[in-house]
């Protein structure tokens, strides 16, 4: 078997383009503000949801043509619909994907300021985490059971790629993997700033200390769900970019071993680091292409081993490991820096 | 005019009372001291007035306002700031970055502001210098970008006092700012505290178990015992009193 | 409803709540003594599971033998987990959440071990070898030898735990370490010791009640993973760290899996696919809104009970 490098590329930085969105939104969250989004998986599936929603019924209404019911009987007919508007219209794939975008982030911030609830009125600070993870499941669990938004169990299928009008598919999926790189750039140089700032000093103060930081006139309540809002828009943006890029939304794929996998990079690529969150989601990209592609090899020569259980070891001994020995993940957290420190170090070198 | 006053005011937890009908007043510009034995509700009454822990019942009134009903984050930006007993920095972050962070009103501090530079860069700057000159003043300048973690106890208990003043305050509840602190820079402690007073006008309400310092630069003093107040007086007044004298020394 | 259904989901009730109830006395314990939400408690009763199931196809079919095996395998798992994981980041300080990130690293790894070896032997969704007999018939309810051995079996070691709990000195330092674990160190309560009984009792119960789970029903892998967050339900409306609760929780969490959604099956045609949602609500609910579960009616009844003695 040859292996095809330029699809392999492709494909590589596509997941790393939206391994790297999840893994930016969790370190906002968990490594800048302290807050233990065990349900990462909930707040990526909202983006998959949407865009589910906005495929079956605002890309008829923007070709002008009239939405059909996607499941059950319509099913074909609806598949067609969207797969074909797609196919023909680029302009109209393309507005809708970008207004997809835009609604996911909307609604995955409504949902993370109502996820910032809780926390008022939990009696310890690690329940919040329990309280996370298991709304991530119950969504999944009435997801997967009401059939309006994704067909329940049987998922949705035909959320195509923006460009694949163009009818060359790897001049497609290399500038899809061009838009979603760019919003990782953008994502990255916007969390950079909100950390270099007032705001970053805020957000570790509260990490560090609620208690004192509330003494200190800080509003705790409003900071949290701005940080749960700006994270979960994010997630939801990835969530979309994961479904479009599969072409098929499931409620299985947004299970606890998602968010596991968002922590898993956060921790490795160290906890409060941006670069860190990049660097944990390109290793644990990779990982998984490596395993996926020496699974098919070593399958082909007849080895009999199941991948996909190697790499949950894998993943759980890398999570052991670097908890034991280096917790502070490859790149440490470094200090914020803002107008004031750079003021007070030329003040000292006069 | 007394500057914080508490009518009745009373706080228990489950079947304890630790604070119980204590009434107070703290005029503008003083430095009072609030003593007692341990456990007789000091803290209490300060996580009561800064509402960590509110108050059940009672008023507590500041500059004639009623403030019991109020949040602890709102009675920080009417100008009452507290300290806490167990130095309580933000040992993470560096020293500048803990006196910053009460700054008040910061534009940086939203965040639809803060990723951009151009909206705050002055402000900051501005309260970067303000920081420097008390920092200076506090002998601790030069740690400006250490840890707060890495400071020596003194230090620390230094920059929580300067922490306290970058929030603009006007009345400060001090809870033991030179506990575990060497002897001579306790004294230098509340020699910056009565420096304050006089340069800034500020009115102090200090709990501390040094009478010896604490009696040398207070105007009165509240004495506790139980969750209520026994009695109030100058330090001579208070250092005479046998009922004070019988907690304390069990004489 | 029909009579059949409605015997059929108490009898299943009382079944599942009384296993939920000996995992979940395991995972309170964890977390009151050792202040650990042990996720990867969730793979002990799988590994239980797998250990009886095992030794059944190897021919051992003295039940009780077989419990005794499991109680072994699984505490000394605990034990090593607590030695070999637990122990060494403790010594860090760290946060809950990095104690909560490993316990489902470990989980992950033990989970995915399993699969490993239960695809090699080819043992998916097998049961436990146990004949099955019907000791008890009538027109509307059947009970099995099964029956007899979960729910009684299940009941003697809640009351064996409660007996170590409140009547030896082990059982009081535990509990000692769960209310204050300051003042419990100043007592002279040797710490280490308490915490390697408790993985042994905690991680010595999972497996137990796994391996009745296997001979109630079928197993595979994700047996623990899937019962977890109920087990953690039971554990949480039993206030987090009271063991009474946590038993009471556990029949609560029971009767609203098999009971409660029956009858919502029947009169509100809910689908069973919803069913693994209910613990899931239950935590949710009690925490945002009772966090002391059910304790907190418990202790309402004894404080009236007392005042009413006091003042006639």
């Amino acid at each position: 078997m040859t292996i095809d490098f330029l699809s392999t590329g492709i494909a590589l930085l596509t997941f790393f383009g939206i391994s790297a969105l999840m893994a930016l939104s969790l370190n906002l969250e968990y490594g800048v503000a302290g807050i233990p989004n065990f349900g990462k998986a909930l707040f990526v599936s909202v983006g998959a949801y949407t865009a589910a929603l906005t495929y079956t019924y605002l890309l008829p209404l923007l070709a002008g043509k009239t939405p059909i019911y996607p499941c059950g009987a319509n099913l074909t007919d609806a598949l067609q619909l969207r797969t074909g508007i797609i196919r023909e219209a680029m302009g109209i794939g393309l507005l809708n994907f970008l207004l997809t975008l835009v609604i996911a982030a909307v609604i995955g911030g409504l949902i993370g300021y109502l996820a910032s609830y809780p926390a008022l009125r939990l009696k310890e600070e690690w329940y919040l985490a329990l309280v996370l993870l298991v709304g991530s499941e119950i969504v999944r669990i009435l997801v997967r059971g009401y059939e309006p938004i994704i067909c329940a169990h049987n998922g949705i299928s035909g959320l195509s790629q923006p460009f694949v009008a163009l009818g060359n598919p790897k001049l497609a999926s290399f500038l899809f993997a061009l838009v979603i790189l760019a919003l990782v750039a953008l994502v990255f140089i916007f969390s950079e700033r909100l950390i270099h700032s007032p705001y970053g000093r805020l957000l570790k103060a509260m990490r560090e200390n609620e208690r004192v930081a509330q003494s200190l006139g800080k509003r705790i309540t409003r900071t949290r769900a701005q940080i749960m809002v700006i994270g979960s828009a994010i997630a939801a943006v990835s969530g979309v970019l994961f479904v479009v890029n599969l072409g098929f939304a499931s409620a299985n794929d947004y299970v606890v071993a998602l968010t596991l996998d968002v922590w898993v990079m956060v921790v490795i690529g160290g906890i409060g680091n941006n670069r860190g969150a990049l660097l944990g989601a390109f290793i644990i990209t990779v990982l998984d292409r490596v395993t996926a592609i020496a699974a098919i090899q070593l399958d082909q020569i007849g080895f009999q081993l199941e991948f996909t259980y190697i790499r949950f070891i894998l993943f759980g001994l890398i999570i052991l490991l670097m908890l034991r020995y280096r917790p502070q993940g490859l790149l440490p957290e470094k200090p914020l820096t803002t107008e004031a420190h750079s003021l007070l170090k030329t003040q000292a070198q006069k | 005019m007394s500057l914080l006053t508490l009518e009745h005011v009373t706080k228990s937890f489950g079947n304890l009372r630790a604070v119980h009908d204590v009434s107070l007043e703290i005029p503008k510009g003083k430095i009072i001291g609030l003593i007692g034995p341990n456990g007789s509700g000091k803290s209490t009454l300060l996580n009561v007035i800064s509402a960590l822990n509110p108050a059940d019942s009672g008023r507590i009134l500041f500059e004639g306002e009623e403030i019991s009903k109020r949040s602890t984050d709102e009675i920080f930006g009417l100008g009452l700031v507290r300290s806490f007993q167990d130095p309580s920095l933000f040992f993470k972050m560096t020293v500048l970055d803990n006196s910053l962070l009460p700054v008040k009103q910061q534009q940086g501090e939203k965040p639809w502001r803060a990723p951009f530079h151009h909206l705050w860069r002055k402000q900051e700057a501005a309260a970067a210098l303000e920081s420097s000159r008390l920092l200076e003043q506090l002998l601790i300048r030069k740690h400006y970008d250490a840890l707060a973690s890495d400071l020596s106890g003194g230090q620390m208990k230094l920059l929580e006092l300067g922490r306290s003043l970058m929030g603009n305050p006007k009345l400060l509840l001090l809870d033991e700012p030179t506990a575990g602190v060497a002897p001579k820079l306790a004294y230098t402690i509340f020699e910056n505290i009565a420096q304050m007073r006089e340069n800034l006008g500020l009115t102090f309400l200090i709990v501390e178990h040094r009478l010896e310092i604490l009696f040398d630069f207070v105007d009165s003093l509240y004495v506790m015992h139980m969750g209520q107040v026994l009695t109030e007086g100058s330090p001579a007044e208070i250092s005479a009193n046998s009922a004070v004298r019988e907690i304390y020394f069990g004489e | 409803m029909p009579t059949v259904l409605l015997i059929d989901s108490l009898v299943r009730s009382l079944q599942v709540g009384s296993l939920y109830a000996l995992m979940a006395l395991g995972l309170t314990l964890t977390l009151a003594v050792v202040k650990l939400p042990n996720f990867a408690h969730a793979e002990l009763i799988t590994l239980g599971a797998y250990v009886a199931l095992v030794a059944s196809f190897w021919g051992l079919n003295n039940l009780l033998a077989m419990l005794v095996l499991c109680f072994i395998v699984t505490a000394a798992v605990a034990v090593l987990s607590y030695k070999a994981v637990y122990k060494p980041l403790e010594r860090r300080k760290p946060s809950i959440y990095t104690m909560i990130l490993a316990s489902f690293a470990l989980g992950l790894i033990l989970r995915y071990v399993l699969f490993l070896l239960v695809d090699r032997f080819d043992f998916f969704d097998k049961r436990i070898k146990i004949p099955l007999e019907i000791w008890y018939q009538s027109k509307t309810m059947i009970l099995t030898n099964i029956f007899f051995w979960v729910v009684p079996t299940s009941l003697i070691l809640i009351i064996l735990l409660s007996l170590l709990l409140n009547y030896t000195n082990l059982g009081r330092e535990m509990r000692a370490l769960a209310d204050n674990r300051a003042l419990a160190r100043v007592q002279g309560v040797q710490v280490e010791r308490v915490y390697y009984f408790t993985w042994i009792l905690a991680g010595g119960l999972a497996g137990v009640a796994g391996a009745l789970w296997g001979i109630y029903t079928s197993i595979n892998p994700l047996t623990g993973w899937l019962a977890i967050l109920s087990v953690f339900a039971a554990t949480v409306l039993g206030g987090m760290t009271s063991f009474v609760g946590t038993i009471l929780g556990a029949y609560v969490v029971g009767l609203s899996e098999n009971f409660v959604m029956q009858l919502l099956n029947h009169y509100l045609g809910l689908d069973f696919s919803f069913k693994p949602a209910i613990p899931f609500i239950i935590i949710i609910l009690v925490l945002l809104f009772r966090p002391q579960g059910l304790t907190g009616f418990m202790d309402g009844f004894r404080t009236r009970a007392i005042r009413r003695q006091t003042n006639p």
